[in-house]
């Protein structure tokens, strides 16, 4: 049986010779004169996107950071360990809880249910807002479109409700290692006094969007 | 792709082929310049040198990791972010430049070293810049970004080992994200993505596996397609409740879709073509797409369909899994990922009506040369076999006996046509797995059924003289034939 007859039909002339030009029996150098001619752009153009993506990951709550209003919002903490980001506090706030946000005026749109629903909740300034420390914002109403009547003491909060958990972005605040055990005992202590004396120092801006940015533990700030 | 294995073992038996005077020393000559023997030892090292070059670079990587973990919080913001970016964009610029280099001086491989080092930086930096910032999100969501980017680097430079890192990273992020949607429904455009995972890793993965020219890449790839086409679908959701709350159809898509699909893949699925014509049925199959290169995937491919079979046939012999009934309410029905199936399923039908025609071939001569047992006819069967068990099972339940006792033939069948193949092709793999299957069933079988001593004794003697009259029914049956293995082909298939 001719071999060459399966592999090149239509030239049945050629010689009794192995076919050269056949691509898997090329002389392996041309992989390295490929490599060699590869063009700055083929590695340029990826690189430009991964350093995109690298900007695009924080660039909204970058801009949160730098422009928003300063909030103030009462807590309860948790406290877990994630794989690749260090140790982090996992927060909860008064405003985490379904119940509380159902009593007040709108909560109807958080329904028990499965779906996820997005939604509003306006928070209000208290009256002596120059204290130190600041003394926690209280939640006035939920709606569920973006709130356009705000007065200059109100901000509105965007929150996700996925039938048992409420998320507002606000969940995780990241501390050096070193200092972790010793904001922790703070906390704990400061919180068995008195439970109103650990609060959050968040801002939001004007679409929303919430970053937390220090921590009021009675009278200590930490920011990180 | 021709393998260093290959030149190896090509070199040895062209020289002793000199030595016995087969070849004279021209063509031996030709066949050293053509396969460039003596770079096989410079290859060898190369590849050694490369293997150390990426664990350096590995170890490297944890060293400035831990060194600026240690540093971290002494610095400010902005020096932070400066720092991050330079650092990628210093360490891939380097890469990259030193992977152009040539080969001689070992810088090339340090450049593949420093490139997969920047992969592995850019991971570090989507983490630092979201910590930074103190945001809330899942690691599988990091997973996923991370992956994509390596994935744009791999496609751009056309590197496998980037490719391989690409597809573990988003493979893992699959595994987290479905975990985490089985828990938490929530509609975000991070469950969109794990629920059209088998689309987005075809069409993300395998041109990549072609551009490389690897197989790891594509094997991995469809192994990613086949599992996540399975778990999207659901099939056997509430089968721990007691009731199958799934659709007898979706189940029978979600068990032969993969097999189906891999069994057909060649390069040119998506092109429709008619019936062939006369011309074109003389030679190889591969060439209806066009070109006359062998589909380097197409062997692969088929064997993970055989995998796929024989993992599937496996689990389902098992009599406990049809216990559970079928409630005829689908609780939970996959609208999203029935999109990827049904785009999956018409490339898979594609590629069938492609094969029909060797499949009619082999109907056609049911005593002509069959050269694998494990051809296109045999897999369509034990396909249309299961999709109508699990189909009846779903929708009328009638007996779970019969079910079991389908799926055990298929197994068994399955086996010893692997046992077959591996002996009259001389394919060792294939022969030892269906060794090993046939003895994983019969080991299974007998601790499952706790019956009497007696009745397991009478059974193996069945199952052993059986195995026996099988062997010898099929080397009668093909001995004859086998001459005709040198005839030239006739017309047809070759």
């Amino acid at each position: 049986m001719n071999p060459e007859n399966s592999q090149t039909p239509q030239t049945p002339q050629t010689p009794q010779d192995l076919p050269i030009s056949q691509p898997e029996t090329q002389a392996l150098p041309s992989v390295t004169e490929s490599i060699r001619k590869l063009p700055g752009w083929r590695f340029w153009l990826p690189l430009l996107f991964q350093a995109a993506l690298i900007v695009a990951v924080p660039a909204r709550d970058a801009y949160t950071y730098a422009v928003g209003k300063p909030v103030i919002l009462q807590t309860a903490p948790v406290d877990p360990y994630d794989l690749l980001r260090g140790y982090y506090q996992t927060l909860r706030y008064d405003i985490s809880d379904p119940a509380l946000l159902r009593s007040l005026p709108g909560g109807t749109v958080l329904a028990e249910g499965r779906t996820s629903t997005r939604f509003y909740v306006v928070l209000e300034a208290p009256a002596a807002s120059n204290a130190t420390p600041p003394q926690p914002w209280k939640p006035v109403r939920i709606s569920s479109d973006r709130p356009t009547d705000l007065s200059s003491n109100q901000a509105a909060i965007e929150g996700q409700f996925n039938g048992w958990q409420v998320i507002y972005g606000l969940e995780t605040y990241y501390m050096p290692e070193d200092q972790r055990q010793q904001i922790n005992a703070d906390i704990s202590q400061a919180q068995g006094q008195n439970q109103e004396s650990f609060v959050v120092e968040a801002k939001v801006d004007t679409a929303g969007n919430a970053v937390p940015s220090s921590l009021w533990v009675r009278d200590r700030n930490y920011r990180f | 792709m021709v393998t260093e294995k290959f030149r190896r073992q090509l070199r040895q038996e062209s020289e002793k082929w000199w030595a016995e005077g087969l070849i004279n020393s021209e063509l031996h000559e030709r066949l050293a310049q053509r396969y460039q023997f003596h770079q096989l030892e410079r290859d060898a090292s190369n590849r050694f040198v490369s293997i150390l070059m990426a664990l350096g670079g590995i170890l490297l990587g944890l060293g400035v990791i831990t060194f600026i973990a240690a540093n971290w919080q002494d610095w400010s913001r902005s020096f932070k972010v400066l720092l991050l970016l330079s650092l990628f964009i210093g360490i891939n610029t380097a890469g990259f430049y030193l992977w152009r280099r040539s080969p001689q001086h070992g810088l090339q491989k340090l450049g593949q070293g420093l490139l997969l080092l920047g992969a592995l930086i850019l991971g570090a930096n989507l983490s630092l810049m979201s910590q930074m910032f103190h945001q809330s999100g899942n690691f599988y969501q990091l997973l996923l970004v991370w992956g994509l980017g390596v994935l744009a680097m791999a496609a751009g430079l056309h590197f496998t080992a980037l490719g391989v890192l690409s597809l573990i990273l988003i493979g893992w992020g699959y595994g987290l994200g479905w975990v985490n949607g089985a828990i938490s429904q929530d509609g975000s455009l991070w469950q969109g993505v794990i629920q059209h995972m088998p689309l987005i890793a075809s069409l993300l993965f395998v041109p990549l596996a072609h551009w490389c020219c690897s197989r790891t890449i594509f094997a991995l790839s469809a192994i990613l397609v086949a599992t996540s086409l399975v778990f999207n679908l659901r099939p056997l959701s509430g089968w721990l409740s007691g009731q199958l709350t799934a659709s007898g159809w979706v189940a029978v898509i979600a068990f032969t879709l993969p097999p189906a699909l891999l069994w057909a893949y060649h390069r040119g699925m998506w092109e429709f073509s008619p019936l062939p014509s006369r011309a074109a049925r003389s030679v190889p199959q591969s060439s209806l797409s066009g070109t006359l290169q062998p589909d380097p995937f197409q062997p692969i491919a088929r064997s993970l369909a055989v995998w796929f079979l024989t993992i599937l046939f496996y689990v389902f012999a098992f009599r406990w899994l049809w216990q559970v009934e079928s409630s005829n309410t689908a609780a939970f029905f996959p609208w999203q990922p029935l999109i990827d199936a049904t785009v999956l399923t018409i490339f898979a039908g594609l590629g069938w009506m492609q094969l029909r025609h060797q499949l009619r071939y082999h109907l056609r001569q049911r005593s002509g040369v069959q050269e694998k047992a494990v051809n296109t006819g045999t897999v369509a069967a034990m396909l249309a076999l299961t999709a109508g068990t699990i189909l009846w099972h779903f929708q009328s339940a009638a007996s779970p006996q019969i079910a079991t006792l389908i799926f055990n033939i298929l197994l068994f069948g399955l086996a010893i046509l692997l046992i077959r193949d591996g002996l009259a092709l001389g394919m060792r793999h294939t022969f030892w797995g269906g060794m090993l299957l046939l003895v994983l069933g019969i080991i299974s079988r007998m601790l499952e059924y706790n019956t009497g001593l007696l009745l397991k004794s009478i059974v193996f003697v069945i199952c052993g003289v059986g195995v026996m009259l099988a062997g010898l029914w099929f080397e009668r049956n093909t001995r004859p034939r086998r001459s005709t293995l040198l005839k030239p082909p006739q017309e047809g298939m070759s």
